[in-house]
């Protein structure tokens, strides 16, 4: 449905005429997208203020308000309790793990889908489609008696699993979007020139969905990371557990530590800021690979 | 051509891991949970086989209906709110100054956990000490709104902080899609003259319809299983006002310890997709697509 | 379609395969505890202890906790207990889905009354009477244990022991010349001064529902009765009941005075409870466990700990109950499971727990324990030490609403109690919502 190559040409052409109104406009645009940027920015430097506050002022004071007496000691009790640092690998070898093994398989599935010929396709994207749909409540109760005749439950296999399975029918709806406008004319020429199978999607078909597949990264990576009902229900020794425990580790019986929350929760976003600032890069990338393949 | 792409082989190859993986970990549980749903079972002692009581008895649950009616609202919003996205999409992926930086800040809030973003809007919300009513009050309102309190205005109180929430998300999607597009058709199109909003319109959106269909399916089935933000926030009240499918179906298994039945709420939610799902795809479809409605 | 069903054939084998497959490769782990069996002293034994006072909000519990665990393993050397530890919800979450299994803990904890009825009706949980006539023999405060007995069996053994008092704030009450009410209508008074000068009566955060419950408890108490409020709830009698619809007439009435901080409903009892904590509100009916907060805890400032005051809920004029009937009960308790390789041992771990938890509960915690603490060893606040008189009084302990009834009906009665706070239902829809939900459960 769209034309792979068209030949580059004019690359310096300046998009916008340079009349005044285009300036002026371009200059209310300027400050609607800085506005959104401050309000998009505003949860990051709340969350930051949060975490340096007691309960007391939490509640008391504006959420916009200083703390009078930054808290830091609210970072120190979350560091020094529980086995922090062991969660913290945890989540991030779990996290990682899920990720490429969901963004792999559901790559796979997804070429196959939609640039292979076969009859039961619609029927695979069926069952995949459906699978979004079921609510993770309704298959905690059977799914720990699953992994427990499998000797898997406090088994970090059980949570790799469960991440992959649920977050795979999302992982190709997104991959689906993307298959779909790939030009054909590119493994035509492939298997013309006698690649097979293999090739084709390794080396040719894989390599161009570097901007979706770094999408799909960053929306697992976030999903695995921030997880915490498979985790509680599988897992019970410390040695497995992930950092979504660590913000357990504050809420009593009847009242909450909402300081030391905030300060897990700043510690916790760290790396998946991380991540994603690489990753939201590869997207741009992914363009500039993608149509030197093409 | 035809021969090398439908080895099934190959085929199988690709298909049955990922077909493995959800067979096992999703549809064998579901299976066993419509299962559970034909008995009488609090999760603990014996099942009690009663047939399709269960599954007539939510047709006639008005909590139930009540809640389908709070999910599909939130899933209209939820599917309009992406015009919203789109926009956002458009504006970052087009080569102004900064995009890189601004679409970084962008996406941000969507790398908080719930449990930060229910804290967050908490605090907006609160109606004495609130971001919202102290500029309210500073304004010269006296009477301000209960946000969360108040049952005519509860659920839509959520249905900000949830659009928000899911806005990195699809923005995210769009601006890897509208990147996606070869940068020679626009410049291409620009040489012809057309100016920004005719290649948004005429040439982008096109090209990016796929994606976009699939969002529109995304959104769909999110809010009508979504639960997070309302539970912390609301917990479904007051007196079920912001009450949905998922969240009622948690309470009816875990805290009513009803567990045949909230597996039949299950049931009809997994119908209730099915449905809306269906009706979309079918308004949404073109001529090349249909293939794999 | 055909080649499809072969497909689905291959699929199910495979994943019969990966199944047995991994079941061979990991070891028989977490069976480990079924080792030691239950026949020789000697021999090495696991008990599985899960509870729910995370070191990081709960130190003063968690550290309990492992003092009695290492003290118990140093005594009994062929003992390992490995514990998990959760949060409130998360903890009822996994009880839930461990039972649904029959994989319960050897050693956990539960709540009494309607939220251990279906663990005790699906044979989980061991009979563990005979303990009460060991070394535990009368060291439970009388009618703590009642609440976790069954069929002339008990279940669990009570760990805390809660009542809830009105605290207030003594500066308010001083600054506006306020006596503490003894009787509603003196209560009412002080509502109606405190909303004339513009400051909040009552401090509360109904989003978690029970909060507000305790409220009407309290009022059915006092107007209805305690047999009347218990028959009721046990479905021998009725909501319906004029004092116990009286009850729920009052509720709304507070509501109507502007008692309650405003937005009460959207908030949670954390928020609510910040209101009293700031000094915007000068009354707080909640349970002892707030205790440490009001009196020991850094956390909250000096000034404001010693403004804090309590008085119980005032008497009813014409009503059945009197001043010291108390809304409380035992808070958790510790269960052994019925299918525990290891019963003989846990329950000898609960016995020696509850005894060790009785002797530090207090000072370590600030936990009020159900087991007899002697007041005059121990150098308390003298909050604790005004409560701990108060509790010896008490003429009647009403178990909290929500821990008493079975899970389904809690449900319906918190859902009724927003409802009546929010006034979206008359105390008659009220009454007759919670005798039909009963009836319902028989």
């Amino acid at each position: 449905m769209m034309q792979g190559t068209i030949p580059i040409k004019h690359k310096k052409t300046s998009q916008y005429n340079n009349s005044i109104i285009s300036k002026i406009g371009f200059g209310l645009l300027y400050v609607v997208l800085a506005g959104v940027a401050v309000f998009q920015l505003f949860p990051l430097v709340w969350l930051m203020f949060f975490s340096l506050k007691n309960n007391q002022e939490i509640f008391n004071m504006s959420p916009l308000a200083l703390p009078t007496n930054p808290k830091w000691e609210n970072y120190a009790k979350v560091w020094n309790s529980g086995n922090i640092d062991l969660y913290f690998l945890n989540s991030v070898w779990i996290t990682i793990a899920a990720t490429a093994i969901t963004i792999l398989v559901a790559s796979l599935v997804t070429f196959a889908i939609t640039r292979m010929k076969w009859k039961g396709s619609s029927l695979v994207l069926g069952l995949f489609m459906v699978a979004m749909m079921i609510p993770v409540h309704s298959t905690l109760i059977p799914l720990f008696n699953l992994f427990s005749k499998a000797h898997l439950i406090d088994h970090p296999l059980s949570l790799i699993a469960s991440y992959v399975a649920f977050n795979m029918p999302i992982t190709i709806m997104i991959l689906l979007g993307f298959y779909y406008t790939l030009p054909k004319e590119v493994e035509e020429a492939a298997v013309i020139d006698g690649c097979s199978v293999h090739k084709i999607f390794f080396r040719i078909v894989f390599p161009m969905t570097s901007s979706v597949l770094a999408t799909t990264g960053i929306i697992n990576i976030i999903y695995n990371w921030n997880e915490f009902i498979f985790v509680n229900t599988f897992i019970s020794s410390d040695k497995y557990k992930t950092l979504t425990v660590g913000i357990q580790n504050f809420i009593g019986q009847y009242t909450t530590d909402w300081g030391a929350i905030g300060a897990t929760l700043m510690i916790s976003i760290l790396p998946i800021l991380i991540a994603f600032l690489f990753l939201s890069d590869k997207i741009v990338e992914g363009i500039a690979a993608g149509s030197v393949k093409g | 051509m035809d021969k090398v792409m439908s080895n099934k082989w190959i085929i199988a190859l690709y298909v049955l891991p990922a077909l493995l993986f959800i067979i096992a970990i999703v549809y064998v549980p579901i299976v066993l949970t419509g299962y559970y749903g034909l008995h009488e079972w609090n999760g603990i002692g014996s099942m009690t086989f009663i047939g399709l009581e269960n599954y007539s008895a939510v047709l006639q649950d008005k909590d139930f209906w009540s809640s389908a009616g709070h999910s599909l609202i939130l899933a209209v919003f939820s599917t309009l709110s992406l015009v919203l996205y789109l926009a956002v999409a458009l504006v970052l992926s087009s080569k102004i100054k900064g995009s890189n930086v601004l679409r970084k800040i962008y996406l941000i809030p969507m790398l908080l956990s719930s449990v930060a973003i229910a804290q967050l809007w908490m605090k907006i919300y609160h109606p004495t000490n609130g971001i919202i009513n102290t500029i309210l009050e500073a304004l010269g309102f006296t009477n301000t709104p209960e946000w969360l309190a108040n049952p005519s205005i509860v659920l839509y109180a959520l249905i900000v902080p949830i659009i928000w929430q899911y806005a990195g998300f699809y923005i995210l999607i769009y601006y890897a899609a509208l990147k996606n597009i070869p940068s020679s058709l626009e410049e291409a199109a620009t040489i012809d003259g057309a100016n920004a909003f005719q290649i948004a319109y005429k040439i982008k959106l096109p090209l990016a319809m796929e994606v976009i269909k699939v969002t529109i399916v995304l959104a769909l089935v999110g809010s009508l299983k979504y639960f997070d933000l309302i539970y912390v926030m609301t917990n479904g009240g007051p007196n079920g006002a912001s009450e949905v499918m998922a969240s009622y179906m948690y309470r009816i298994a875990f805290k009513s310890y009803d567990f045949g039945y909230a597996s039949a709420i299950g049931f009809f939610l997994l119908i209730i997709c099915l449905v809306v799902t269906w009706i979309v795809r079918k308004l949404t479809a073109t001529k090349e697509q249909i293939q794999y409605s | 379609m055909y080649k499809n069903k072969k497909m689905l054939v291959l699929l199910t084998l495979c994943f019969t395969l990966l199944v047995a497959g991994c079941g061979s490769n990991s070891s028989n782990k977490g069976n480990s505890s079924a080792d030691g069996g239950s026949e020789a002293g000697a021999e090495k034994v696991t008990i599985n202890f899960m509870h729910l006072w995370p070191e990081g909000i709960s130190a003063g519990q968690n550290k309990i906790v492992n003092e009695i665990i290492t003290e118990y393993q140093a005594e009994h050397t062929n003992v390992t207990i490995k514990t998990e530890v959760l949060e409130n919800e998360q903890y009822k979450n996994k009880l839930k889905v461990l039972s649904a299994s029959n994989k319960l803990p050897d050693v956990g904890v539960t709540w009494a009354a309607g939220f251990m009825q279906p663990y005790v009706e699906g044979n989980l949980l061991a009979p563990i009477e005979e303990l009460l006539d060991g070394s535990l023999k009368d060291q439970f405060v009388a009618g703590t244990t009642e609440a976790y007995s069954m069929n002339d069996h008990t279940y669990a053994l009570p760990l805390e022991f809660n009542i809830a008092p009105i605290y207030y704030n003594k500066d308010i009450f001083e600054q506006y010349s306020l006596e503490i009410p003894v009787t509603y209508e003196e209560f009412q008074n002080v509502v109606k001064v405190l909303v004339d000068n513009g400051v909040t009566p009552i401090a509360l955060g109904n989003k978690d529902r029970w909060t507000g419950s305790l409220w009407y408890m309290y009022l059915a108490d006092r107007i209805a009765g305690q047999e009347t409020l218990a028959n009721a709830i046990a479905g021998s009698g009725s909501f319906s009941d004029a004092g116990l619809v009286q009850a729920a007439t009052e509720v709304q009435k507070l509501v109507d005075a502007n008692a309650f901080n405003k937005g009460f409903n959207g908030l949670s009892n954390d928020e609510g409870k910040s209101e009293f904590v700031n000094e915007k509100a000068a009354m707080y009916l909640m349970g002892t466990w707030e205790l440490p907060n009001f009196t020991t805890n850094e956390d909250y400032s000096q000034e404001f700990r010693d403004k804090v005051g309590f008085f119980k809920f005032p008497v009813f004029d014409g009503g059945s109950g009197n001043i010291n009937g108390w809304v409380g009960g035992p808070g958790v308790g510790l269960f052994v499971a019925e299918n525990s390789k290891v019963k003989d041992e846990s329950k000898a771990f609960v016995e020696y727990f509850v005894q060790k938890w009785g002797e530090r509960a207090v000072t370590g915690a600030g936990v009020i324990p159900a087991t007899k603490v002697d007041t005059s060893t121990l150098e308390l606040p003298a909050l604790y030490i005004d409560l701990f008189n108060e509790m010896s009084k008490a003429s009647s302990i009403t178990l909290f609403a929500d821990v008493q009834m079975e899970a389904d009906d809690a449900e319906v009665h918190l859902k009724q109690i927003q409802a009546l706070f929010g006034k979206a239902n008359t105390p008659e829809q009220f009454a007759q919502e919670h005798d039909t939900a009963i009836s319902a459960g028989q």
